[in-house]
């Protein structure tokens, strides 16, 4: 209602009837398309998981039925023997450990430290970030091997935990940085007059303030590193450290026909990130549901 | 520690990253370009030696045009989804939240695993994808008597496998768009209704320019990207053929000529065409998206 007095009255009764009817699509194509984005994106993974559950080799069956008829764990056996994907998954685990709390931290750290810069220096972090960002990998890989050679650190985990110190992706600093000077000022104003100095002000005013990001940013780091497949490809030779996508990968291509048994692999390597996803998403529900509660 | 002094400590982590980890070494790359060096005796000085290389290198050039191909069709294809799953997405609805979860569940899987389970999906015998199109055809034929395509035994077929695969994973930039399109004053939306605008003048007056800055930041970043996503799939999937050099894109060509014929000069001088590739399409998106602005935004 109070909207109404803002514009002529003559305006909103023209407005109001054609919204509903013109603005959005018939429901009809609306449900359609929804339903082809369920049929287009889901069956790829279904596929993976029915397929992980049959008989190791055998390729298996194409057509449908989707479920298989012998549901069998034996693949996922065969792959965690053959294949030492536990040992692998442990390595795996083992660097995101380290790596992804320091890369938040990094980001964290840097994305504050230049809202406190003069405009012109912050502008240059951001500015350099970006240029990070456009650098491509593979200009990198040649010199930052015989760097982690240089100090005996390949076929460690070492240098799978070294991209925390830029933070995983130049991105997030970035985006902490938005994050950082979207908090109102009084807030600061209010820390710097009870004598908080930048470290205390970062820790206990803003920190809590953008919790949300660090959720979404954690996530996109676990996930990163997770995921990460060339720097250990690179760098790393000896199989016991081995992270779980090289183990992966080896183990397929061991016996490329024995679809089962990879595929068993890349549920148990897709699963740590779906659920780090999953709680994710639970932690923003549960956030975005209780702050509407209380604002409205 | 003085206020700035902590400051500049929260700082130095990154700052030191970025010098050891990307400057130092990109700037190590465009030096090795013009020597010869196999990680073994120490680099030799050759100058331009290896761009002149590059020149008449066969498989080089097999690798740009692929590369480039797949910037061109993978690029705009993969927005083109992101945006239309953000608009179709936006607001709640029946099964909207499953749709949501769905369509970002790609991108959580492990590249190696997700190369893997395309490995089996396109296989031509026994894949479920070919399976699909043969329903209805005698003889391993599809419905319509043709030959399904030969997905990883085939040049083109494995090209389009490859940007299929790379379709499925815009998890993203659907969620960056879905934020985008969710901050949208909905009364511009109430103006266009007045106005008596279509559906899809709606999107290409409204919804379009008012996403377009968004939408080009993240043309660049894909475009960037595009130069590196295409190397798991590679290697995995078809191990850069086939035949020789069908999906041999730019990293996978220099991670080979670097890291198995130990030619880490060759490989440097190769990457520095990366990098003025990225920077011209930076500049290009750049222009681009400054010209669209002036003719939208007053």
């Amino acid at each position: 209602m109070e909207r109404h007095t803002t514009r002529g009255p003559a305006a909103t009764r023209r407005a109001v009837a054609p919204v509903r009817r013109r603005r959005r699509p018939p429901p009809d194509i609306r449900r359609h398309a929804i339903t082809a984005v369920l049929l287009a994106f889901g069956p790829p993974l279904l596929l993976l998981l029915s397929a992980s559950l049959r008989p190791p080799g055998l390729p298996p069956p194409a057509a449908p039925p989707l479920l298989p008829t012998h549901v069998t764990l034996a693949a996922y056996a065969e792959a965690l023997g053959i294949g030492g994907l536990g040992r692998a998954a442990l390595n795996s685990l083992a660097v995101c450990l380290v790596a992804v709390p320091v890369s938040v931290l990094v980001a964290a750290w840097a994305g504050f430290a230049t809202t406190r810069l003069p405009r012109r220096a912050a502008q240059g972090v951001v500015l350099l970030s970006l240029t990070a960002l456009m650098v491509p990998a593979t200009a990198l890989l040649v010199p930052r091997f015989a760097l982690y050679r240089a100090l005996h650190l390949t076929d460690t985990l070492v240098p799978l935990m070294a991209p925390a110190l830029i933070a995983t992706s130049p991105l997030y600093p970035l985006v902490y940085y938005v994050a950082f000077r979207a908090v109102p000022a009084d807030l600061y104003e209010t820390a710097r007059l009870a004598g908080f100095g930048p470290w205390r002000t970062w820790w206990r005013v803003a920190m809590p303030l953008v919790r949300p990001v660090t959720v979404a940013l954690a996530t996109f780091t676990f996930v990163l590193t997770w995921s990460n497949f060339l720097d250990p490809l690179l760098y790393v030779y000896d199989r016991d450290h081995f992270t779980l996508p090289v183990a992966l990968r080896s183990l397929s291509t061991l016996d490329p026909t024995d679809f089962p048994v990879f595929l068993a692999g890349a549920v148990l390597a897709t699963l740590p990130a779906l659920l780090v996803f999953a709680a994710a998403q639970w932690y923003m529900r549960g956030r975005t549901g209780s702050s509407e509660g209380t604002v409205t | 520690m003085s206020d700035r002094r902590q400051a500049a400590a929260m700082l130095a982590p990154y700052a030191a990253g970025l010098a050891l980890l990307v400057f130092a070494p990109a700037a190590a790359t465009v030096a090795l370009a013009f020597t010869e060096w196999d990680a073994i005796s120490p680099p030799r000085w050759v100058g331009l030696a290896n761009l002149r290389e590059l020149w008449g290198h066969e498989p080089f050039h097999k690798a740009l045009t692929n590369s480039l191909v797949f910037a061109a069709v993978a690029v705009p294809a993969r927005l083109a989804l992101a945006l239309g799953l953000a608009l179709l997405l936006h607001r709640p609805g029946r099964r909207v939240g499953l749709a949501r979860t769905v369509a970002l569940l790609p991108t959580a899987v492990p590249e190696v695993a997700y190369g893997l389970l395309w490995l089996w999906l396109f296989n031509p015998l026994a894949g479920p994808v070919n399976r699909a199109l043969t329903v209805g055809g005698g003889n391993g034929l599809t419905a319509w008597g043709a030959l399904p395509p030969q997905w990883l035994t085939m040049p083109t077929p494995a090209r389009a496998a490859i940007i299929i695969m790379s379709v499925f994973t815009v998890g993203e930039l659907f969620v960056l768009l879905l934020a985008a399109r969710r901050v949208l004053p909905a009364e511009v939306y109430e103006l266009a209704a007045v106005e008596g605008a279509g559906r899809w003048q709606v999107f290409r007056r409204v919804t379009l320019p008012l996403v377009a800055p968004v939408l080009g930041l993240l043309a660049l970043r894909d475009t960037v990207l595009s130069f590196q996503v295409s190397f798991t799939p590679a290697l995995v999937v078809t191990d850069g053929g086939p035949p020789q050099g069908a999906t041999t894109y730019l990293s996978l060509f220099v991670y080979r000529t670097g890291f198995e014929y130990l030619r880490h000069g060759f490989a440097a001088a190769a990457t520095v065409v990366v990098l003025l590739l990225t920077a011209a399409a930076v500049a290009a998106q750049w222009w681009l998206l400054g010209r669209y602005r002036s003719r939208y935004v007053p």
